[in-house]
């Protein structure tokens, strides 16, 4: 059997650290915990760890700077614990190579699956992981995954939902490959809090509308007979 | 009357200061300008007083002089001044019944010298009368054979018989007018600047302050002014930090709590507690999206605001999967770019949909496109089926943390800050948003937005 994940949990609330090691203990991770940045970067070669569960806002040392010495070191996978509307912090944090970032205040199980997603992406899709590229081009439309936002051929920006945003990047991921719904579905699940019960078609349908996508005759996202989508088109990745 | 005057005044102050000198400049100068007028008559009248008593002297000594049988010869050949006719007769021309002459017009002629002089030249009898504006004077020679009549036609006086008058009259009022309005701009140009800054303040509390320079009153009133605006601005950050102290402060115990959850054994009990916390965390988030100025943070970028309108609506909807799915329904183009801030605008719309799905179970929105021929503005209507707002709560729910107690109640939830936030935003925009009730029923939110 493979031995249990190893996560480093750092935040500075005494409470917040225990309870969320308990909480993480329970679900099947080995668990260990730091105060600040001081006392992570003595913990770091300590173990070998899977993932860094990162507070942003700390005394001392910020977590956005105790991030970037961690990517000098190893690309181990990064969730940051922000505050809410703290939006450039967010888009620093992602820049700087954090994988994922949770608000504060979160939702354990919400935590636990990005947990979850971010380990299946970093080490499912080979040892070495890129970082969130800064845009991806597709049909003259772009793609920026660092500040979660879809910018039209004028370059306007197009908002998206959730659901959409998650789709949206899961076929600029796999261009020109068919996905199925049941793929669809074990995709986006993994990144989605919550159900994504929603049918594939329903959120599909919506994306294509704000892509312009001719519902009855698409250019972009193509139906695939037998169930399934591909993304029809050429995808350009700037890092 | 009054209502007359409001309409003929003009609407400015320097305008009606400037109309005001203007007209008493005018009177004043009209006075003045009529006493030199009379002046001159006054010289005008001695002048033709002089000439024509001498004329009339010249005439009467004319004739006195000349040989009886040569006098109307003598008379035909003299050269009269205008308005004054001679001549002679057995009988006086002054009729009985005539008015008596007054004196002033009796002066032109002077009676008094024909009466006077030596003997031989003195005139036996002279007669005087008024008759249709002229008037009539016979003397009798000293020999008494004729009556030397005399009949003057008095030219009008003209006072105000001068080009210059005009002339003057208007160059005056002319420059004057200028140097009015130059004045009363320049003076009032004060109150504008402060209304300006006025409404700069009511806009954005951070606006620069008015510069205090400029006459001691002026200045006073922009130092009183400026302090006006940082004791606000004191207030109101005050406030805001307050707010946000709370608010961040209340959200490492939310943290926590939601761990603990975690570990309740009661299923149902867990999953009440999750839900009252979320609510706490809206309340927190809400509170904290409002006193902390996050629009004025964020770039303003180009956005698609029919695309945001959409997603606005999807969320509402799935966030309430048992509303039927036409609740949710988006009317307008199918894309329309505006510059615009595009996390705050869509806490703005969400925070008007989820409004109106909230109270009134339906959240349409009919997006609206500037007009042609009318002013630049994009509209944004969100119409719902609820019971509507009392006309006269609608500007009060734009009020922080103020519910209405009829309407809403613990079950719909909120703080009372979703349409303080919607409009602090969409006013950071140079918009603004209103309600007012359908008279389909239901309530409409109108915002609008600068093209």
């Amino acid at each position: 059997m493979e031995p249990a994940p190893h996560i480093l949990v750092v935040d500075d609330d005494r409470e917040i650290r225990d309870l969320l090691a308990r909480f993480l203990e329970k679900q099947g991770f080995r668990v260990t915990t730091a105060r600040e940045a001081r006392e992570a970067r003595r913990a770091w070669p300590l173990g070998r760890y899977h993932i860094v569960v990162l507070d942003l806002m700390m005394p001392g040392e910020s977590g956005l700077d105790f991030a970037r010495w961690l990517r000098s070191q190893s690309d181990v996978p990064i969730v940051m614990l922000t505050a809410m509307g703290e939006e450039t912090d967010r888009i620093v944090g992602l820049e700087l190579g954090a994988d994922d970032y949770v608000a504060k205040p979160f939702n354990p199980r919400e935590l636990l699956a990005r947990i979850r997603a971010v380990m299946r992406r970093a080490h499912g899709e080979g040892p070495r992981r890129d970082p969130l590229p800064s845009a991806i081009r597709f049909g003259g439309w772009v793609l920026e995954p660092q500040r979660r936002r879809l910018l039209n051929p004028d370059g306007a920006e197009v908002s998206l939902t959730g659901g959409e945003y998650e789709l949206l990047t899961v076929l600029v991921e796999r261009p020109n490959r068919v996905l199925t719904r049941d793929m669809l579905m074990d995709l986006l699940r993994g990144r989605q809090a919550g159900p994504f019960d929603r049918a594939i078609d329903v959120a599909v349908s919506r994306l294509r509308r704000k892509l312009e996508d001719d519902g009855r005759n698409p250019s972009l996202i193509k139906t695939v007979r037998g169930g399934g989508y591909v993304l029809a088109a050429d995808v350009e990745r700037a890092a | 009357m009054k209502g007359l005057i409001r309409r003929i005044l003009p609407r400015t102050l320097a305008a009606r200061t400037a109309l005001f000198l203007l007209l008493a400049l005018m009177a004043v100068q009209a006075a003045g300008l009529t006493i030199h007028a009379l002046d001159r008559v006054d010289l005008q009248r001695a002048a033709m007083e002089r000439e024509m008593s001498a004329r009339v002297f010249g005439l009467w000594r004319s004739m006195v002089v000349a040989l009886p049988d040569r006098r109307p010869s003598v008379l035909a050949e003299l050269e009269l001044p205008t308005g004054l006719e001679a001549g002679l007769d057995d009988q006086p021309w002054v009729r009985s019944g005539m008015l008596p002459a007054p004196p002033e017009v009796l002066r032109m002629v002077r009676p008094e010298i024909l009466l006077g002089g030596p003997p031989r030249w003195r005139a036996r009898e002279v007669q005087a009368g008024m008759g249709f504006g002229t008037l009539y004077v016979a003397a009798l020679l000293p020999d008494g054979s004729q009556w030397v009549n005399l009949k003057l036609h008095m030219p009008p006086l003209r006072p105000w018989h001068s080009e210059t008058f005009l002339i003057a009259f208007l160059l005056m009022t002319a420059a004057a007018a200028l140097l009015i309005v130059w004045a009363t701009r320049r003076l009032t140009r004060p109150v504008r600047d402060l209304a300006r800054a006025a409404n700069a303040l009511g806009r954005d509390v951070n606006a620069p302050p008015m510069p205090e320079d400029g006459p001691l009153e002026v200045s006073t009133a922009a130092h009183a002014f400026n302090t006006m605006a940082e004791r606000i601005r004191r207030f109101v950050g005050d406030r805001t930090q307050m707010l946000a102290a709370i608010g961040h402060d209340l959200r490492t115990p939310i943290t926590r709590l939601k761990l603990r959850a975690e570990f309740m054994e009661d299923e149902e009990q867990r999953a009440k507690m999750l839900s009252d916390l979320e609510e706490m965390e809206a309340m927190v988030n809400a509170t904290l999206a409002f006193a902390r100025d996050d629009a004025a943070a964020e770039p303003s970028v180009p956005l698609d605001l029919a695309a945001l309108c959409r997603t606005v609506l999807d969320e509402a909807a799935d966030a309430r999967p048992y509303a039927p799915p036409e609740a949710f329904a988006y009317e307008g183009p199918e894309r329309l770019t505006v510059r615009g801030r595009p996390i705050a605008l869509k806490r703005a719309l969400a925070n008007l949909v989820a409004n109106a799905a909230n109270y009134g179970n339906a959240a349409r929105v009919q997006l609206v496109p500037p007009q042609v021929g009318q002013a630049a503005q994009i509209q944004l209507r969100v119409e719902d089926e609820g019971p509507g707002i009392p006309e006269e709560s609608q500007e009060a729910v734009f009020q922080p943390f103020r519910r209405l107690e009829a309407s809403r109640n613990r079950e719909t939830g909120g703080v009372g800050l979703g349409l303080p936030i919607a409009r602090n935003i969409l006013r950071a925009h140079g918009g603004d948003v209103v309600l007012r009730n359908r008279p389909e029923g239901g309530l409409l939110a109108v915002a609008t937005l600068p093209a």
